[in-house]
């Protein structure tokens, strides 16, 4: 590849839109940044919007939405909050917390962040870092939310074609062809828009098509005589480990692995930052998401991760009966707490200003530990850390995201920045800790294993090395399937 | 007449919305049965004759207050593995080879007819019904419709966003001259306040002329685990269907509250000659 993108100028924007909300755009997004990085161009990824419970923080201490994270990996540059400005969190059915460019601003509900918050600052913080990004790359990897063609919001909608068209995107719309119906959603897609933006779309690219793709391809070859639209390429299901959003892992998994040893994962109501398990899924276990006491049983160990909102989780815990079925194993097996969950196995979460959840007041939690959390003020804590595991001085790395802060009489668990953090009872498996991502690490990992008997822990940074060969992986998956000679002329080069 | 409940992709929640619609009308007193020309799962049905058919219609034969009978589903079709598909027709495993679509089509009319001879009819269609590489083949859906003249209504899953794109792309790709057929759609699984929807609906309303027949919410069904399902014998099994009854009849209550039931009981029924019967 000899195009070359001379410098000082705006980098090319390529947008992947996805026909639905799981259509595989954040994959294809992966999968683009490597193969562009790969060729020795500079990349980026970038996503105006991201409604996503499961955040990762950067080196300056900014929350951004983890798969912009694992794009900013695939593109191989150090991520910044420009990648992901907007992210909703959300903390009801109706509401979200709104963080702009990698802090919190505030709690909005439907009408006022698309009729307030939107038209008076979305504008604004699209294209800034929009452009900012395209004054430092070669290529800018755009990734749009849901479908572009939602009429009702049609205008309102940052995430898509207005994106699309403050950066002149030439825009790829991904269809998952596995429930069926992809010439329709694609066609439909296509014609709800105007004609400025229609033109915009340049290629379709057939995703997770199983068995063989010929069909789908003959298909797809009298669609676009039909709509002029070229076809890029089916992609087939491609088994990959990488992280995946909310929407798309709860549709699908109730478990991962088939290890004979289990592990059951509380499916909090609002559970976050469940990447929190990926480092699991390689290992000799099975990875269940539980949501009743009785899903519970045959369990060796449980994870009570992260929750956007512990107070009103920890109500569902009492009312599902999973509070008293996870204290009836106490000693018997490990339990960790992450985040939220650690917040929960103390004695009590006290939320007189309502700080956590509108509903003010304590809330009893598991009474694991001697430990009682609050929330003082809205500041957010947001940082990267690295520690040790006291008991064998090995280390650890993670992530902080919260609000509450926990007072504990417990040991404890690691030391981070010489202070201790989380809290331990070693005599009866108890492991409570703020650290996301505390898992990644060989160390702890191993010797909560350890506790289930005899599963052996895999040694070495084999999670950061599978997370590498999985976006190899799809990048090539990608490669083979795409009509590389389009894709060079019209989204490298332009023509 | 009848009522043919078509999806924009197979997992849009037609097989539900069916026996919701055949629940509200055995409640009020009308004979009512299931039927879908061809259907492809793995999830099969014994009937109390030895015949085989589709889960799916032996749970909306309950819905209609019916024993589930061959009828009901005349074409099932059974992945085996390896790309090899297992042909029951009627009933009752096909030997030899790939039955041609024409024959299979007869048979469905046939099963069908015998059916439409005592009920009012509420059929679905398996898939989305433009698949344009496989439309040629498909029997199940557009060309039952149009043997039998049936009333569409396409059923779009807005869970997964793009309702608009599917309804609307899915009404583009069906042939001009079956088009009359499609009457309305209902947008399904909607989380949160209806009003939001307005200017889309009445933007593919306008488009299509089709109507929009309601919108129904989310909610979860108590579909009976398989195995309970099979091991027909015992108190599992009718513990495992009076449970799915009851959530069925709740899901009655919401689709009677959320979409326009006489219109589409009028579809169901609309055959002069058989008529509504009680």
């Amino acid at each position: 590849m000899e195009t070359q993108t001379p410098s000082g100028r705006k980098g090319r924007a390529i947008m992947v839109l996805g026909a639905t909300s799981d259509a595989g755009k954040s994959v294809t997004a992966v999968a683009l940044c490597r193969i562009l990085s790969d060729m020795g161009y500079s990349v980026c990824p970038f996503k105006s919007q991201n409604m996503s419970l499961n955040a990762k923080v950067t080196a300056d201490g900014h929350e951004i939405s983890m798969i912009q994270d694992l794009q900013c990996q695939a593109a191989r540059v150090e991520p910044t909050f420009r990648v992901n400005p907007i992210l909703l969190k959300p903390t009801s059915d109706m509401r979200s917390q709104v963080i702009v460019e990698g802090r919190p601003v505030g709690v909005y509900d439907v009408p006022s962040y698309y009729g307030e918050f939107i038209p008076q600052k979305g504008f604004g913080i699209l294209r800034e870092n929009l452009d900012a990004l395209r004054d430092e790359y070669d290529f800018v990897v755009m990734e749009g939310a849901g479908s572009p063609a939602e009429i009702n919001i049609y205008d309102a909608d940052i995430a898509n074609m207005r994106a699309a068209e403050a950066a002149d995107a030439d825009c790829i719309l991904v269809v998952n062809t596995e429930w069926g119906g992809s010439f329709a959603y694609v066609l439909g897609t296509l014609m709800l828009m105007p004609e400025d933006d229609r033109r915009r779309i340049k290629a379709v690219l057939y995703n997770n098509v199983r068995g063989d793709t010929s069909g789908i391809l003959e298909g797809a070859a009298e669609l676009s005589r039909l709509t002029g639209v070229p076809v890029l390429g089916a992609v087939p299901h491609l088994d990959c480990r990488l992280p995946q959003e909310d929407s798309e892992f709860f549709r699908h998994t109730d478990s991962v692995g088939d290890g004979d040893a289990v592990i059951g994962v509380v499916r909090l109501p609002r559970i976050s930052n469940f990447t929190d398990l990926d480092p699991l899924y390689g290992e000799d276990v099975t990875v269940r998401f539980v949501r009743s006491p009785s899903e519970l049983e045959g369990c060796g160990a449980v994870i009570i991760p992260g929750t956007k909102n512990s107070v009103s989780d920890m109500r569902w815990m009492r009312s599902s009966g999973m509070a008293d079925a996870i204290t009836d194993l106490r000693g018997m097996v490990p339990i960790l707490g992450i985040c939220g969950g650690y917040q929960m196995m103390g004695r009590m979460l006290s939320d007189p200003r309502g700080a956590e959840d509108p509903d003010a007041g304590d809330t009893p939690g598991l009474g694991l530990f001697d430990a009682v959390t609050s929330w003082p003020s809205d500041d957010k804590v947001a940082v990267r850390d690295e520690g040790v595991f006291n008991l064998t001085g090995e280390p650890v790395t993670g992530y902080e995201i919260h609000m509450g802060r926990t007072e504990t009489r417990e040991d404890p668990l690691f030391t981070v920045g010489g202070k201790p953090e989380g809290s331990v009872r070693h005599g009866e498996m108890l492991f409570g800790t703020y650290l996301h991502g505390v898992l990644e690490r060989p160390a702890f990992r191993r010797h909560l294993l350890s506790l289930m008997g005899e599963v052996p822990a895999r040694e070495g940074d084999v999670y950061a090395e599978d997370l590498e060969a999985a976006i190899d992986g799809v990048a090539d998956g990608f490669r083979k399937a795409m009509d590389t000679g389009l894709f060079r002329r019209v989204f490298m080069e332009g023509f | 007449m009848a009522l043919m409940v078509l999806g924009t992709s197979s997992n849009a929640g037609k097989t539900t919305l069916a026996a919701a619609i055949c629940r509200c009308m055995a409640r009020r007193g009308i004979a009512v049965a299931p039927f879908k020309a061809s259907n492809l799962s793995l999830n099969s049905y014994v009937t109390d004759e030895g015949a085989e058919i589709g889960m799916g219609q032996a749970m909306q034969a309950w819905a209609c207050g019916l024993e589930p009978a061959a009828d009901m589903n005349p074409v099932l079709l059974k992945p085996s593995g390896r790309g090899v598909i297992q042909y029951v027709v009627n009933g009752k495993v096909h030997p030899g080879g790939r039955p041609e679509p024409e024959y299979l089509l007869e048979q469905a009319c046939a099963a069908y007819d015998r059916l439409a001879e005592s009920y009012a009819m509420v059929c679905e269609g398996s898939g989305s019904p433009v698949e344009i590489n496989l439309m040629g083949r498909d029997i199940a859906n557009l060309r039952m419709a149009a043997e039998r003249g049936m009333d569409i209504i396409l059923v779009g899953d807005i869970e997964r966003g793009g309702v608009f794109a599917a309804l609307y792309g899915t009404w583009l790709l069906i042939p001009e001259g079956m088009r009359g057929l499609v009457k309305g759609f209902v947008i399904n699984r909607f989380r949160g306040d209806p009003g939001i929807l307005e200017s889309g609906i009445s933007r593919i309303e306008g488009l299509t002329g089709m109507s929009c027949l309601g919108i129904m919410p989310y909610e979860e069904v108590m579909l009976p685990e398989e195995d309970s399902i099979s091991a027909k014998k015992g108190g599992r099994f009718s513990d495992a269907r009076k449970a799915y009854m009851e959530s069925l009849d709740r899901l009655a209550d919401t689709a009677e509250r959320c979409l326009d039931m006489d219109a589409l009981m009028l579809m169901a029924t609309s055959d002069a000659a058989a008529g509504p019967r009680r």
